[in-house]
């Protein structure tokens, strides 16, 4: 019988809920509905403890958003709208309430680990986050969830110095336009060279603004990009940056759509390589933050690849 | 990608009867390098830059002597002195590539424009056809990518391309057809979308062959 650290997964029935139009919009939710299943049926089965996302303040948006924002799209949603801002950025009568509560559920989990309830806790989220700006919807993302958990972390429990780790395929423009000038909060991404994806920003000479020079760590790799060259960035690059910053608390951005399946990137990574970014994230973990990890789902797109991965990654956080 | 809506205007112009060590001060406080140069009816009549300036002044490696002797005679020159006459004009009309095409033929760095009067209206530099060209092609936009396709070769390309993005709704800034010596050409798109995968399915429906770095 194998043994595994338990995994809070978080979840809300509103997830499903955040209708992106049918046709062939990728961010979909039989994305969550392949997670669960697969997880269901998986040796982690039961070393899982499922947890439903809390609302939070309407007060915890602004730590980053604008209310005229919210507003925005609160009556895009209700008016009957099929897309904020972009064709790419569909949304329905529930979106809103959704989005809201994709935040709540990052936050949900953080409060879970500094209760002491849990250790790692991994949010199933959707819509994700990520490319959300202040006041802009991007890339199938409208509340930026790991910007706003960052900001919650610091206000609520002062967690002053926090690492965000960024390996979904795109890079996270939003979380570095949150933090480029800020020194508490370190922003490491690995994604597909901008030249060749969306969104088109990500160098490797942006590492940040005044203060916050030196805690923006971009890393862009050629589409074709493969394990060998993540793997390398992240003990030549990541490792050593990590070392010199020293968090107190780790934040996950975890896209699985760098999977050699996932057509919404030309990277080329294996489900194998997830379980071992999972094993990676857990000892960094413990190395800094006493085994406490937020994870928070961004992208991947290929349903199968992407329940193949997640179950891949936290077989790697919850190995013991 | 007309003139008048990317110039600097009204543009900071000097008289032909100025000194230069003024002439170095407005363009020093200014952090400029190109000023024209005009007459009482605002005619342009030449154009001074601070590298004329940099061959009157004397060398900061001659001796004292021979600096001091340099340095009275330039107090004492007029802009009209040492001003370019022979001037390469641009009016409210021209073209973005008009002025790609004379600021690379010339070597300079500003074009003054002018109206039908050859009255100053404003000027156009290289930093301003950047920003022209940056704006107009979505650079450094967020939310954008730009895709290679290899021309097939057969009828239309740029026609079935165009064709098959806007029954997408995907937004497009560029459509670019590059010819390439003894190879097929090659076409850029700069697309404004997360979908690339829909791009590049769309794409490859219609034949093209997606090129990859």
């Amino acid at each position: 019988m194998p043994d595994f650290r338990t995994i809070t997964i978080i979840n809300h029935p509103l997830y499903l809920e955040h209708d992106t139009g049918g046709g062939d919009h990728p961010e979909v939710p039989e994305r969550l509905l392949a997670i669960r299943q697969r997880l269901a049926q998986s040796p982690l089965a039961p070393f899982l403890s499922e947890v439903k996302a809390e609302e939070t303040d309407r007060e915890n948006f602004f730590a980053y958003h604008d209310e005229s924002y919210l507003f925005r799209f609160e009556e895009a949603a209700l008016s009957g709208k099929t897309y904020l801002g972009h064709p790419d950025n569909q949304i329905c009568f529930e979106s809103y309430q959704a989005a809201l509560m994709s935040t709540g559920g990052c936050l949900t989990g953080i409060d879970l680990l500094e209760s002491g309830k849990a250790d790692l806790a991994f949010c199933a989220v959707r819509p994700p986050g990520h490319h959300a700006e202040r006041a802009l919807a991007l890339g199938f993302c409208f509340f930026n969830n790991v910007v706003l958990a960052g900001k919650y972390w610091q206000k609520k429990y002062k967690r002053e110095k926090i690492a965000i780790i960024d390996w979904d395929a795109h890079h996270g423009n939003g979380i570095q336009d949150a933090f480029e000038e800020d020194p508490t909060v370190l922003y490491i991404s690995i994604h597909e060279h901008p030249t060749f994806s969306f969104p088109g920003t990500g160098y490797a000479d942006e590492d940040g603004i005044g203060p916050g020079r030196g805690t923006t760590l971009n890393i862009p790799l050629s589409p074709g990009a493969d394990d060998t060259m993540f793997l390398h960035s992240i003990d030549k690059l990541v490792e050593p940056t990590l070392a010199s910053f020293r968090p107190e608390r780790i934040i996950i951005a975890a896209g699985f759509d760098g999977h050699v399946l996932d057509d919404m990137s030309g990277l080329s990574y294996s489900t194998g390589l997830y379980k071992k970014i999972g094993e990676k994230m857990a000892a960094w973990s413990h190395q800094y933050c006493q085994g406490k990890l937020l994870s928070i789902l961004e992208g991947g797109y290929h349903i199968e690849a992407l329940a193949a991965s997640v179950e891949e990654y936290l077989l790697g956080l919850a190995k013991k | 990608m007309y003139i008048a809506r990317h110039m600097t205007s009204p543009a900071l112009t000097v008289t032909p009867d100025i000194l230069l060590p003024e002439v170095r001060r407005i363009l020093n406080s200014h952090h400029f390098r190109h000023l024209p140069v005009v007459d009482d009816e605002k005619q342009l009549i030449g154009m001074i830059t601070d590298r004329d300036l940099r061959s009157a002044y004397p060398s900061s490696v001659l001796d004292e002597e021979k600096r001091q002797v340099i340095l009275a005679g330039v107090e004492k020159t007029t802009v009209a002195e040492i001003m370019s006459r022979e001037l390469c004009t641009l009016t409210p009309h021209s073209t973005l590539d008009d002025a790609l095409y004379f600021l690379s033929r010339d070597k300079v760095g500003m074009l003054p424009v002018v109206d039908e009067n050859k009255q100053i209206i404003g000027v156009f530099s290289v930093q301003d056809l950047m920003s022209a060209y940056k704006k107009l092609y979505g650079i450094g936009e967020r939310g954008s990518a730009i895709i290679a396709v290899e021309d097939d070769g057969l009828a239309k390309p740029l026609t079935r391309i165009v064709k098959v993005l806007e029954e997408l709704d995907i937004h497009f800034s560029r459509l670019t057809r590059v010819k390439n010596e003894g190879r097929k050409d090659t076409i850029y798109i700069r697309v404004h979308t997360m979908r690339l995968n829909t791009v590049h399915t769309a794409l490859k429906q219609i034949g093209m062959t997606i090129m990859v770095p």
